[in-house]
């Protein structure tokens, strides 16, 4: 059998799992989902205060911030699941909770991700906005609250674009979850670290099948989230 | 539609997000048996004979039994660490390690299968037939003119272990040899990297039998050293010390204990094969006929257990 007869029979056999309905990829599936929309959506409900905060105050250190938020940009998952690990486990700090090899302690890890991600493009594109807005809105005297809401709202595309990517990075990523979930089976096993064991053990088609049903789902929600951000472009534009 | 209305599609969009999310993340798991962690080597899990115990052990004592894939010294050092309840690995000397150290509190032999010397058909070693200390010499020696590569689990696992004695009997030096690679990876891995190099590679028969089914033609590697008592494979149980432990699940894993060492659970380990072949052979009670010193109290201890608990 060739290398690339391997690939199309892998891909016949995953077309046939993902049509079977089997119970074990459904459930690592909605594992999968809920781990890392709750991480986006934690990432979010700290980041874009957090980003909204460092982009309109000015304060001492105010670049350097910004600079260790971009920089926390790029956090390779495995030092962030290393770190998880260490505090998480029985004999860390955090032992007592008992979460370590749990969805919580996934969601944790990821939020770790997430977060910064959202924080850095909150602030750019809160920087971006026009600046005329800005003296405009002091020239008003307006309220705090009101002068949050009107540049969130017109900074939406930018947040929009901060969940995509936030989201993109956490369903992708697999050191982290590997490190704190343990890969559990019917538990903490997630579509990428079940890739990794199926690819491990020789069952292609299976890792296959997960893959594509990874891909399936980060365009759906991509899909979701752009279809948001091109209304919120066709309004401003009208 | 207005901007006003269209801002409060937004927020409402965003809300059922939120909820949505919530009610997945607290209710979307039914809150099923209790989860019992082992940690164990990467090869009773790549073997498949984990999945394929799971459901006898789980319905007996309705527990849901996981597993943290692992190598031995990774799973020891989890365990020490208080993250799993219960140990199923191949180390001896680390194992007794442990049980003395006063991290563990009891550690029986359950079952075994030996390890092999595997590598490329047409054998540019030379190792066919050889004993093992002899075959891992000829390897270095091919290595070095250049002819193969050794890899190496490298991952501190019980493979491992067993792999660095032998390569001290042997008194090859392996460090920063070129023919050496150390891959830190677990079983199947390991023998994947093995197969792409064109190389050997020591593996518990169970893997490379297992391997060998799922990969079909595309593993080209055959069994070259074998039969070696060098190459015993023993696997052992340990509890964990519950006092030192005392949040750890010690039940189920005194459950799981019982389950692997009563009649029922040997005779299961006997029938595991894969493709007509078996991967692992029951040995509860009479290690001394593998070779291995006896264990008589333990045994005479388990076998009370097991009595009193109608699982004889």
């Amino acid at each position: 059998m060739s290398g690339f007869e391997i690939i199309v029979e892998g891909f016949i056999k995953a077309l046939q799992i993902l049509f079977s309905g089997d119970q074990e990829i459904l459930g690592i599936t909605l594992l999968s989902l809920r781990v890392s929309l709750t991480a986006t959506l934690l990432g979010a409900a700290f980041g874009i205060p957090l980003g909204f905060l460092v982009a309109r105050k000015d304060f001492h250190g105010k670049s350097v911030i910004t600079a260790v938020i971009n920089t926390l940009m790029g956090l390779p998952p495995v030092v962030v699941g290393l770190v998880v690990y260490l505090f998480l486990s029985a004999s860390g700090p955090l032992g007592f909770l008992r979460l370590l090899y749990t969805p919580e302690a996934m969601i944790i890890a990821q939020m770790i991700l997430t977060f910064p991600i959202v924080c850095g493009i909150t602030i750019s594109a809160i920087l971006s906005l026009n600046p005329k807005l800005k003296d405009t809105l002091a020239s008003l005297s307006a309220p705090r609250s009101w002068e949050a809401r009107v540049l969130l709202n017109e900074s939406k595309l930018g947040l929009i674009t901060a969940i995509i990517a936030a989201f993109g990075a956490a369903i992708s990523e697999v050191g982290a979850i590997m490190m704190v979930g343990g890969n559990l089976l019917g538990y903490t096993r997630a579509l990428t670290t079940a890739i990794m064991l199926y690819t491990n053990m020789g069952e292609f088609a299976t890792a296959i099948a997960l893959g594509i049903i990874l891909l399936l789902i980060a365009f759906s929600v991509n899909l979701f989230l752009t279809y948001l951000q091109m209304r919120s472009r066709v309004r401003r534009t009208t | 539609m207005s901007s006003q209305k269209h801002n409060q599609i937004f927020a409402v969009v965003v809300i059922a997000i939120v909820v949505a999310t919530a009610a997945l993340a607290y209710y979307g798991w039914p809150m099923g048996p209790q989860r019992l962690i082992i940690a164990t080597t990467t090869s009773t899990v790549d073997s498949g004979l984990l999945d394929y115990l799971k459901p006898y052990f789980d319905n007996k004592f309705n527990v849901n039994m996981t597993w943290l894939y692992l190598g031995t010294g990774q799973a020891l050092q989890v365990a020490a660490s208080g993250d799993a309840d219960v140990l199923l690995v191949h180390d001896r000397v680390r194992e007794d390690a442990f049980v003395a150290s006063g991290n563990g509190t009891l550690r029986v032999t359950v079952m075994y299968n030996d390890f092999i010397i595997i590598g490329p058909p047409n054998d540019p070693a030379g190792i066919a037939g050889e004993n093992a200390t002899d075959a891992l010499l000829k390897i270095s020696q091919a290595g070095h003119d250049g002819t193969t590569v050794f890899v190496s689990r490298g991952d501190g696992s019980g493979t491992n272990a067993l792999e660095n004695r032998l390569w001290k009997a042997a008194g090859v030096n392996t460090t920063g040899a070129l023919w050496y690679e150390s891959a830190g990876q677990g079983m199947a891995p390991t023998i994947r990297i093995a197969n792409e190099h064109i190389g050997y590679t020591i593996s518990d028969r169970a893997t490379f039998l297992t391997l060998q089914s799922t990969m079909n033609t595309t593993l080209n590697l055959v069994v070259l050293c074998e039969n070696d008592s060098a190459l015993l494979n023993p696997y052992g149980i340990l509890l964990l010390n519950p006092i030192k432990y005392f949040y750890i699940k010690s039940d189920l894993a005194t459950d799981f204990l019982l389950f692997m060492v009563s009649p029922q659970g040997q005779s299961l380990i006997n029938n595991y094969t894969i493709n007509g072949k078996q991967l692992f052979f029951p040995v509860y009670g009479h290690p001394e006929t593998i070779g291995l010193p006896s264990e008589n109290a333990t045994v005479n201890y388990l076998n009370s257990l097991l009595k009193s608990r109608g699982l004889e």
